[in-house]
């Protein structure tokens, strides 16, 4: 390389003295001829023509791949110079664009990690989940199978090589330090095999692991064997105490497995089938060699007629359908992210326009410059990428300061996300595909922005204006000016009017109401392991024990208990008969609650009484339900008194007495209806499965935090060995249910509002300059009679001819475009005019506010002054 | 390039041609660029006004493809100059194009009635 550069500085010395020999003998032979020396080498010369150009086409003849990378470091070398000397340019342009690459690295470097990066398994594009289920089913949010259905895929298929079943939890591990609770996963042998990850140490599962009376074995994750087992490389073999229960170790997996969730160790299971009870679960499979996508599609939807229908719902509410692995990763953030990632994209649309906006300006001071070059024989093409280049280069200088930015804003995006909300998040990093994406949206935008003002700038016409002073053609770039600040408005509004309804949305959200009052309730979930708790009279006598300490803290105003507490994740639903009415057939939520739980929760009863101590085992059976199954079975009367049954067909003892009726209770956070619901007392309740998970709810006059520590302690002294699952304020359980809705909002309204800086500064811009171009003639016009009130009129009708026609495409594009957030939208319309009303208002301000500048300036021509400086 | 309006009709090369035409005008021996460009106008009777910008770019373009070769000589006024010769290999493309050109101008004579000069078209 260095060599060949030699060689060509070389032969440039030598084509510089073959022209100069033939000027030389030019000169000679014309002063042969008689003429003078001043007039024969001036003659030589215009014969000889241009000699840059003559020597650059010539140069082009010596071929080597050398001559564009000549012509580029050319290019490149005159855009840094006429940078240099325009730095306020220069500036403007670099730090608006680094802006708007920044943002967009930030978004992508979050798309690539989440949704584009592929799950660390083996050929992961080959695993598929396999889905049958209700539609919309709150209770299986997932793709999932039910276990009956997996039984008879599993048994079927043809397309999956194998099939597998899993399913996410915690679990209590003992014996290794503290009590503690972990993420866990309860999977089915074949599980960690289809997914193609080998252990670290030991093996995994084998087929008959999980099955009735094998031994309990158990897989490791690296972060729990590291942490509580000081990495034994011995571990295989040894015993882990799992909710209560020895468990053999068989293996533990590589740093970095952690999936489902954050699983930090897995527990084989076996799907057995039972009538009465409805599992379902994700079932993930690796498609067989050869086996295509739509070959596994067809044999699902074969084999969905003889697949079960959830109970209470029709066939046609089931739906059939085969999801890459990756969706349940990803879940329901992909479609938020590709609206976050079109955002920022119009973030940077409104950069390269207020950039190519200055582009523009220049091009009217760089006239001169470029007629010049023109006429001294640089063509056109040369000129354009000239001027290209210069553009790239701003760009890419801008794309370089955008990624330490961008560096920077993923880093504060993840600490603005709620915690745990965005999945892969510890994969998030700039990597090699994040940079090119970063260079080539550089290269690219330079070129978005710069081709325009370019080829403007070079056209013949304003070449020609060599004799003229440039002033004449400036106001042609005018038009253009324009549509670029009315697209930018346009754009804004769009942004704006996006956030306005997730703002808006948050607020409804905010707004709802929960059925319960949040404020001063500390709620702390347990989860009793059978082993040690082997049946409800044991757990029963737990939760008083507990009850009874809770009771016993400094300015405690009520403690209660219940299994599925509003908010907590969990619920059982299920059926029940009421007696004497048509139809007789109810649905709802089954929670087990103690007598202080309507009290602590702050739970209105609307009629008849609460639980009572006198309501345990020996009393009569009773039930307190909510006002939605009062109002639907017993209209016209009171429905206290009534009796319902949990049985499908009811036997005389199993009747339950209504004694009370509570409000409906949103139990899964805003986003769903408050349900029907029905509660039983704890003290007559004996199934252990709606015993050993509870959680304890203290009403406290005193600061929350202060609470707290003594309800550990209470739990401590009650039982050692059991970690709290979680302890937390009910308002921030309440918050956090609309964390996700507020941190998009808030990112959305971040967007929007460096649009809104963005266009404001695009119209002062756009304003300023044709108030600084028009100056000789608001001269005139000043000088001809006209008051500063008129002129001020001026710039604000030109502000208006801009905004308006803004606001205008940006309402329609909004209605257009709005639309990809319905999902995401509560309680609002994606076209709700009130919101479409004030931010289109918010933005004729803006544009208002940010012509005052100019229009005052405008104001202020002396038109002495203005027309001397002609 | 600024446009120079000449009395003279003078003819715009044919792509191509013009390297023809420095081979055939190199057959007469070694040349400096600035030589070249005045015998081609002298021999086509001021007809043909070679380019400096067509000229180098096309003995350099000769030169590469080794059809001509180059060193620095001294004029017979001590001013030091480039000269072109042609190279075994150029003789033969010589004689390559002159089939090739003799070919085109039959084949446009043919055309042409009554037959016009070498080639057609006006500046």
């Amino acid at each position: 390389m260095k060599f060949s550069w030699r060689g060509r500085s070389r032969r440039d010395a030598e084509l510089d003295d073959e022209i100069r020999g033939h000027l030389a003998l030019a000169q000679a032979e014309r002063v042969a001829r008689g003429e003078s020396l001043a007039d024969a080498a001036f003659a030589a010369r215009r014969e000889f023509g241009n000699v840059g150009m003559v020597k650059e086409i010539t140069r082009e003849q010596w071929g080597g791949g050398a001559i564009w990378l000549e012509r580029l470091m050319q290019d490149l070398r005159y855009a840094l110079r006429s940078l240099r000397r325009a730095p306020g340019f220069a500036t403007v342009a670099i730090l608006t664009l680094a802006l708007g690459i920044g943002v967009n690295t930030a978004m992508f470097t979050v798309v690539n990690g989440v949704l584009l990066r592929s799950l660390p398994f083996v050929q992961p594009d080959r695993l598929l989940l396999v889905s049958y289920k209700q539609q919309n089913n709150p209770w299986a949010r997932e793709p999932s199978l039910s276990d009956r259905d997996y039984v008879l895929f599993k048994a079927r298929t043809k397309a999956f090589a194998s099939v597998a079943t899993f399913s996410g939890g915690q679990v209590t591990v003992t014996g290794a330090g503290e009590p503690v609770r972990l993420d866990a996963a309860s999977v089915t042998p074949e599980f960690i095999g289809i997914l193609g990850v080998a252990p670290a140490i030991g093996s995994t599962f084998s087929p008959d692991d999980g099955k009735v009376g094998r031994a309990p074995v158990v897989v490791l994750g690296d972060k729990l064997w590291r942490d509580r087992y000081s990495a034994d490389p011995g571990i295989v073999g040894k015993l882990v105490v799992v909710n209560g229960i020895a468990n053999t170790v068989v293996g533990v997996m590589p740093a970095g497995f952690d999936f489902p969730g954050h699983a930090e160790l897995w527990q084989p299971t076996e799907v057995v089938v039972r009538p009465n009870n409805t599992w379902s679960r994700p079932v993930v499979g690796r498609l067989r060699p050869g086996a295509t996508l739509e070959q596994a599609v067809a044999e699902l939807n074969a084999m969905v007629p003889q697949f079960g229908v959830f109970p209470g719902a029709q066939r046609q509410e089931m739906a059939a359908e085969i999801v890459p692995l990756k969706q349940f990763v990803v879940g329901n953030v992909e479609r938020a992210l590709w609206i976050f990632a079109g955002a920022v994209g119009f973030v940077l649309l409104i950069a390269c326009a207020n950039v190519a906006n200055l582009l523009l300006m220049r091009a009217t001071s760089r006239q001169q410059e470029i007629a010049v070059r023109a006429a001294l024989g640089a063509e056109r093409p040369r000129l354009i990428r000239q001027l290209l280049t210069e553009s790239v280069v701003i760009a890419v200088v801008g794309g370089a300061i955008g990624v330490v930015l961008a560096l920077v804003g993923v880093q504060l995006l993840v600490q603005l996300a709620p915690a745990g909300r965005i999945p892969r998040v510890e994969e998030l990093r700039v990597d090699g595909r994040v940079l090119l994406f970063t260079a080539g949206l550089s290269v690219f935008t330079g070129i978005l922005f710069g081709l325009a003002p370019a080829l403007r700038a070079t056209r013949r016409e304003l070449r020609d204006t060599i004799a003229h002073g440039a002033r004449t053609i400036s106001s042609r770039h005018g038009g253009m000016r324009g549509a670029l600040v009315i697209g930018e408005i346009a754009l804004a509004l769009v942004l704006l009017a996006g956030a306005g309804l997730m703002i808006r949305s948050f607020a409804r959200m905010r707004a709802v109401e929960l059925g319960f009052r949040p404020a001063n309730v500390v709620a702390m979930t347990v989860d009793l392991p059978r082993s040690t708790y082997r049946d409800g009279a044991a757990m029963q006598r737990f939760h008083q024990s507990v009850l009874d300490g809770l009771a016993a803290l400094p300015d405690v105003e009520a403690v209660g208990a219940v299994n599925w507490r509003p908010l907590g994740g969990n619920l059982i639903a299920g059926d029940f008969q009421a007696e004497g009415v048509n139809p007789s057939k109810g649905w709802g939520d089954k929670m087990a609650v103690t007598p202080g739980y309507f009290r602590t929760w702050g739970i209105r009863l609307r009629g008849g009484r609460e639980f009572t101590a006198q309501d345990d085992s020996t009393a009569v059976q009773v039930v307190i339900v909510s006002a939605s199954i009062a109002r639907k079975f017993w209209p016209n009367t009171d429905a206290v008194g009534k009796r319902i049954s949990y049985e499908d067909k009811p036997t005389a003892g199993s009747w339950m007495t209504i004694v009370g009726v509570v409000d409906d209770v949103l139990q899964e956070g805003v986003r769903r209806e408050p349900g029907p619901a029905l509660y039983r007392p704890v003290a007559q309740t004996t199934f252990p499965f709606f015993l050993e998970h509870m959680s304890f709810g203290v009403r406290t006059a005193s600061p929350v935090a202060t609470v707290a520590p003594g309800m550990r302690r209470v739990l401590r002294i009650v039982d050692k060995d059991q970690p709290v699952q979680k302890i937390a304020t009910m308002e921030e359980l309440v918050a956090s249910t609309t964390l996700e809705p507020l941190f998009q909002a808030r990112l959305l309204a971040l967007f929007s509002v460096l649009a809104l800086m963005l266009a404001a500064i695009g119209i002062y811009g756009v304003l300023a300059y044709s108030v600084a171009e028009r100056t000789h003639e608001i001269g005139i016009r000043v000088a001809l009679g006209a008051q500063a009130r008129d002129v001020s009129r001026m710039v604000l009708r030109r502000t208006l001819a801009l905004s308006l026609p803004g606001v205008a495409i940006g309402v329609a594009g909004a209605l257009a475009v709005t639309r990809v957030l319905d999902r995401l939208l509560f309680g609002v319309k994606p076209n709700d005019p009130a919101t479409l009303v004030v931010v289109a208002a918010l933005l004729a301000s803006v544009a208002l506010v940010a012509a005052l500048v100019p229009a005052r300036r405008a104001a202020r021509v002396d038109p002495v002054i203005a027309l001397r400086s002609e | 390039m600024a446009r120079k309006d000449t009395p003279l009709s003078r003819i715009e090369l044919l792509q191509g041609t013009l390297d023809f035409i420095v081979l055939q005008t190199l057959r007469w021996g070694p040349r400096h660029g600035y030589g070249l460009a005045q015998m081609i106008r002298a021999s086509s009777r001021d007809v043909l006004q070679v380019d400096t910008g067509s000229l180098y770019p096309a003995l350099h373009r000769l030169e590469r493809a080794g059809h001509i070769e180059a060193d620095w000589d001294t004029s017979e006024n001590n001013q030091r100059v480039r000269v072109y010769r042609l190279t075994t290999a150029g003789r033969k493309q010589l004689a390559a194009e002159r089939t090739k050109w003799e070919q085109l101008s039959d084949a446009i004579t043919g055309i042409m009635t009554p037959p016009p000069p070498a080639a057609e078209g006006e500046t």
